[in-house]
């Protein structure tokens, strides 16, 4: 691609739709066969070709549809002659408080990387298990969800994970649009003292033979909460507890040592 | 014209950066625009240079440059010039003193405009006759301390005029300084059309921007959004920013949306650049500060198409929003004030519409085209006047900065006494 002089770096504005659906706008013509490319980081090979169109004004335009598959995980952006993109105005108000139409659940969030490159975040689910609200109370958390693609049956159970411990709790399932709930015993989870940091994944396996489902935060504009959405904690006898969420937005519950 | 701009720093992040930038690339469409940096620490402007101006540099501080300044032994050596009561005067130095002495002697501007108190006295003291002096006060006169008060009383009689950002700070300068001959206007800050387009007003979330500073009051927002969800708690709060230094109010903030339980409902988002597009996922902006000097968030937001709760402080936000049509002001400090101030603009769906696009329309005086006209109105009127008819005739300099030299004598010693003082106290 052609990059105009004063335009040194590539920048592309983006726009986010509801279906998962991405435009980028990048200032300057590009010269005919001009792409943008993804490339999935650390994933070998994998990488996905936008033609970039003249959008008019000096501009052209790359479209990533909803339709097109991109695998979980990050993608980075680049002009076809390798330059790394520069992430302008992303215009994501169509992902906040997204509520998904297709069983199977596909979310594309545009980011500026910590190093200034743009990179879409992607998580492909189906079922998916989206938590939601988080009531903390005395040694306890309750998660309210929503679970797409899948009905809770007979036999349905919430699991907290470490390493090759499964702890099992029943969700109470209110059948009106998928919603579940989740509560969790602190104390159960504790277990004897430990030094280090512990880290309960939280799962949802809607029937008795059914897969488990990872429960998540993926239905709107923010790629990584781990900052932003901070519940608080519960001290409770030799541990602190907390729900938090990880760098790929799943929900755990961490269990540490007393602050 | 030609009109050169005297920046502390054109290569940091700040508003005063961002707003000098705006006016001096929209000016630089018809004129012949300079932006004289002080101080140089990059290789390019972190804002980026404004398109069509002269960007340099008085003092070169880039690690490595063959003209690299700290070296010099009086880049160690405290300013004389530079005034001691503005914030910045431990950055300046015998050095700052001869480099700016210098730009401003070889001066072959029509128009030179300080963008500090600090500068603005520069420009006072040591522009030659002829080229127009303006100083922009950026901040507010109540917001110097005594010592820059006095200095800048004396100083800017030198001045040809002085810009401040509201009409309430511009009374200040008129009425609590003696400045009988320098023209003293007040022109709002500029905010560029957003690139996204405006809120549709549907979304459920009230934004607030700003640095977590303790007189940005978030305290206040976060307590008032108590009552909110207690009402509406289908409405959430989205507050932008990064934490101060110590990090202290966001920790503090954070123990106080746990202790309320709002966890669900207020979320801290952490630093973000641009604002445009996370404006526009909120509804309704919210401004809780104890004093804003302009309010720049609250045209930011207006241009958005929201309608802004703020509280009635000075200096700003009274100037900016239309009460009732484009935004509600609420008293300062009055937690349940906000929240129904909030309230009503939730609840009535048909109001809150009407008011994000009354305050899309009002916005646009604060376009840079328009602000910029203002700017070089005045400009082109005090240059069109000529020397005579402007503040300063040559004896008038002679006089006054020779009594200048006498009364800064008495006030170095007069300050150090005062600092004796304090000092005896503090221990």
């Amino acid at each position: 691609m052609t990059v105009p002089t004063g335009e040194r770096v590539p920048r592309a504005d983006c726009i986010a739709d509801a279906a998962g659906g991405v435009t980028f706008d990048i200032a300057g013509t590009g010269a005919p066969g001009a792409l943008l490319v993804l490339r999935r980081r650390g994933g070998a090979g994998d990488t996905v070709r936008l033609p970039l169109t003249p959008a008019g004004g000096n501009h052209s335009r790359a479209v990533l549809p909803s339709t097109v598959e991109l695998a979980e995980g990050h993608w980075d952006a680049y002009t076809d002659d390798g330059a790394a993109v520069e992430p302008g105005i992303r215009d994501l108000r169509a992902l906040v408080g997204r509520v998904p139409e297709a069983v199977r659940i596909a979310v594309r969030v545009p980011y500026p990387t910590a190093d200034g490159r743009l990179a879409v975040r992607c998580w492909v689910r189906e079922p998916h298990a989206e938590a939601g609200d988080i009531a903390v109370s005395q040694g306890a958390c309750t998660v309210e969800g929503v679970l797409y693609g899948a009905v809770l049956g007979a036999g349905a159970v919430a699991e907290a994970r470490l390493g090759e411990t499964v702890h099992r709790v029943p969700p109470t399932a209110d059948c009106a649009g998928g919603r579940f709930a989740v509560t969790l015993e602190y104390a159960t989870l504790a277990g004897p003292a430990a030094d280090g940091e512990r880290l309960w994944t939280l799962w949802l396996r809607p029937s008795a033979d059914a897969e488990p489902v990872r429960i998540s935060r993926i239905l709107d504009d923010v790629w990584d909460r781990r900052n932003v959405f901070v519940y608080p904690a519960h001290e409770g006898e030799g541990y602190r507890a907390a729900p938090c969420y990880t760098a790929d937005n799943d929900l755990c519950v961490r269990l540490s040592p007393p602050g | 014209m030609h009109i050169s701009f005297l920046l502390h720093n054109a290569y940091g992040i700040g508003g005063t950066i961002r707003t000098t930038f705006t006016l001096a690339g929209t000016l630089a469409e018809r004129h012949d625009v300079e932006i004289v940096s002080v101080f140089r620490h990059r290789e390019e402007p972190t804002l980026g240079a404004p398109p069509g101006v002269t960007m340099r540099h008085l003092l070169d501080l880039r690690q490595g440059s063959s003209t690299y300044d700290g070296t010099d032994p009086d880049y160690t050596r405290p300013a004389r010039v530079f005034p001691r009561g503005d914030g910045r005067w431990k950055q300046y130095s015998r050095l700052t003193d001869a480099r700016i002495a210098a730009y401003l002697r070889s001066l072959e501007a029509d128009v030179v405009v300080g963008t500090r108190p600090g500068l603005n006295v520069h420009i006072a003291r040591q522009a030659p006759r002829g080229p127009v002096r303006v100083g922009q006060e950026h901040l507010t006169l109540d917001s110097h301390g005594y010592r820059l008060r006095r200095e800048i009383a004396h100083r800017y009689t030198l001045l040809d005029a002085v810009t401040t950002v509201t009409e309430a700070d511009a009374l200040a300068y008129r009425t609590r300084l003696r400045l009988p001959d320098v023209r003293i206007e007040a022109v709002p800050n500029s905010v560029p059309a957003p690139a996204v387009a405006p809120a549709d007003g549907d979304g459920t979330w009230v934004v607030a921007a700003g640095r977590l500073l303790k007189v940005k009051r978030y305290d206040l927002l976060v307590k008032a959004f108590s009552k909110v969800v207690a009402a509406r708690p289908d409405w959430r709060l989205r507050i932008y920013g990064g934490g101060d230094a110590t990090g202290n109010e966001r920790a503090a903030l954070l123990d106080l949306i746990a202790r309320r339980e709002l966890h669900n409902h207020v979320f801290l988002m952490g630093p973000v650049h641009p604002l445009e597009p996370e404006w526009v996922k909120g509804s309704i902006a919210a401004v809780t500060s104890n004093r804003e000097s302009f309010g720049m968030t609250i045209v930011e937001a207006m241009r958005c198409g929201l309608p802004v709760v703020s509280t009635d402080c000075p200096h700003g936000p009274r100037e900016i929003i239309e009460d009732g049509v484009d935004g509600l002001l609420v008293p300062v400090g009055d937690e349940d004030a906000i929240a129904d101030a909030l309230l009503a603009l939730i609840n009535d769906d048909e109001f809150r519409r009407r008011a994000g696009a009354a305050a899309l329309k009002a916005s646009e005086r604060f376009d840079p085209a328009r602000i910029a006209e203002r700017h070089e109105a005045l400009f082109a009127e005090l240059v069109a006047g000529g020397v005579r008819v402007r503040s300063r005739s040559a004896l008038r300099d002679v006089v006054h900065r020779s009594r200048g030299a006498v009364l800064d004598a008495a006030y170095a010693l007069r300050y150090r006494a005062a600092d004796a003082v304090r000092k005896g106290k503090a221990a």
